[in-house]
């Protein structure tokens, strides 16, 4: 579901300007599955997919699945939009040292949503 | 070369609130009755730039904005120190009715969007008949915190970059981009703690209880609407306000937080008919 992090797109190759000192290892999690994501100056280095025996990650955002499939719509529902919007409804959760996404966080919104389709399809 | 003047004009004026003097600057355009727009917390008054420009307004009202004391052009009072500004309720009424009478604005309409959709709530309970009508945008009688508003204030996070980062996901996806971004751009320069010093208002200090119940919608004509993408203040949260007045809300599609700004062409359709009715 999040593997695609890695893979090259113009988004994503935009948003590193936007962290050039960002270092970090964060996981997000459905969880049924967990990808461990690397971040090197702010472009993504590496993401693996669980099941992990001792994984070391920063901090960790937590959504059932289909939650994190209603904020990777074209065009999300309200409520599903934004990280904040669903922290808000108590459906994701942060967890560990916020730091790194506190101090990205336009970052780490837009690079979440650089999965997003670029054409709607009917997301019905 | 030939430019493409707008019909705004800006002022500064001194003001005394609560005792204490300040150096207010604001905005103006258009003739008739006076409508204040009150801009939203961690912001200034460019946010009401589509209004300031619409001539189907500008014909009826005199569209007026005020930057609040610490926000965009208006300055910090003498002897300010970087973190203690908090906004309380009374400090936000004070320096709202020192700048209507400061302009002898006479019977105005008062319009506010996020802080200021709830402080025209205390305005309609404690001077309905100071206004010929209020409006509220994204207007909720009290919000409890739903994330930790320390991290808008830390020396170790750009409170710029932070302040951006939440104000955009308060916009809707559907918003035009250059809009969204000139709305978070007002966001990215705010003076460090003023956005949390806002929200000291909006989720604490002006919290409104069972006090709603004393607005009379007879004395002074309230109108709400609401972003459905506004996840702060939700449609939701709208409703159960103006359900308690008495009173129907109005959703508005395809924006979130900041409809003036984040989607102006789309705010104007529903704002039209509400000018209309009031003037």
């Amino acid at each position: 579901m999040f593997k695609s992090l890695i893979e090259k797109n113009e988004k994503r190759s935009q948003l590193s300007i936007m962290a050039q000192y960002l270092n970090t290892c964060f996981m997000i999690s459905t969880i049924e599955h967990e990808y461990l994501v690397n971040i090197e100056n702010g472009v993504v280095k590496n993401v693996e997919e669980g099941p992990f025996v001792m994984p070391s990650y920063i901090f960790k955002l937590t959504a059932p699945k289909n939650e994190w499939l209603k904020f990777l719509q074209h065009t999300p529902q309200p409520g599903s939009h934004d990280i904040i919007a669903m922290l808000r409804r108590k459906v994701l959760k942060f967890e560990g040292d916020l730091h790194p996404l506190m101090s990205h966080l336009l970052y780490f919104k837009l690079l979440l949503a650089s999965l997003r389709p670029a054409e709607s399809k009917n997301e019905n | 070369m030939k430019i493409e003047k707008e019909p705004i004009s800006g002022q500064y004026g001194k003001f005394k609130i609560d005792g204490i003097d300040y150096r207010i600057y604001w905005e103006e355009a258009g003739q008739g009755i006076p409508l204040v727009c009150l801009h939203t917390a961690g912001s200034d008054g460019r946010q009401y730039r589509a209004l300031l420009n619409d001539k189907k307004i500008l014909e009826k009202f005199r569209v007026v904005v005020f930057d609040m004391p610490w926000h965009g052009k208006s300055s910090p009072p003498e002897n300010a120190k970087v973190g203690n500004y908090k906004l309380s309720t009374d400090f936000y009424i004070s320096q709202i009715m020192s700048f209507i009478n400061g302009l002898e604005l006479v019977k105005p309409v008062v319009m506010g969007c996020s802080i200021g959709g709830r402080i025209i709530l205390h305005l309609a309970i404690n001077f309905p008949d100071k206004f010929r009508a209020l409006i509220g945008l994204q207007s909720a009688g009290h919000l409890d915190p739903y994330y930790d508003i320390s991290w808008l204030h830390r020396q170790d996070v750009h409170g710029g970059e932070v302040c951006g980062g939440i104000a955009y996901g308060l916009m809707a996806p559907t918003s035009p981009e250059s809009d969204k971004f000139e709305t978070m751009w007002h966001y990215m320069q705010g003076g460090p703690g003023i956005f949390k010093g806002d929200l000291f208002f909006y989720k604490f200090d002006g919290n409104i209880g069972n006090e709603i119940k004393k607005i009379d919608n007879s004395k002074c004509p309230i109108y709400l609407l609401t972003g459905e993408y506004d996840y702060s203040a939700t449609p939701e949260e709208t409703k159960s306000l103006a359900d308690t007045i008495g009173i129907e809300m109005i959703k508005m599609k395809n924006v979130g937080h900041f409809p003036m700004s984040e989607n102006p062409k789309e705010f104007l359709k529903y704002l039209h008919p509400v000018l209309n009715k009031i003037s």
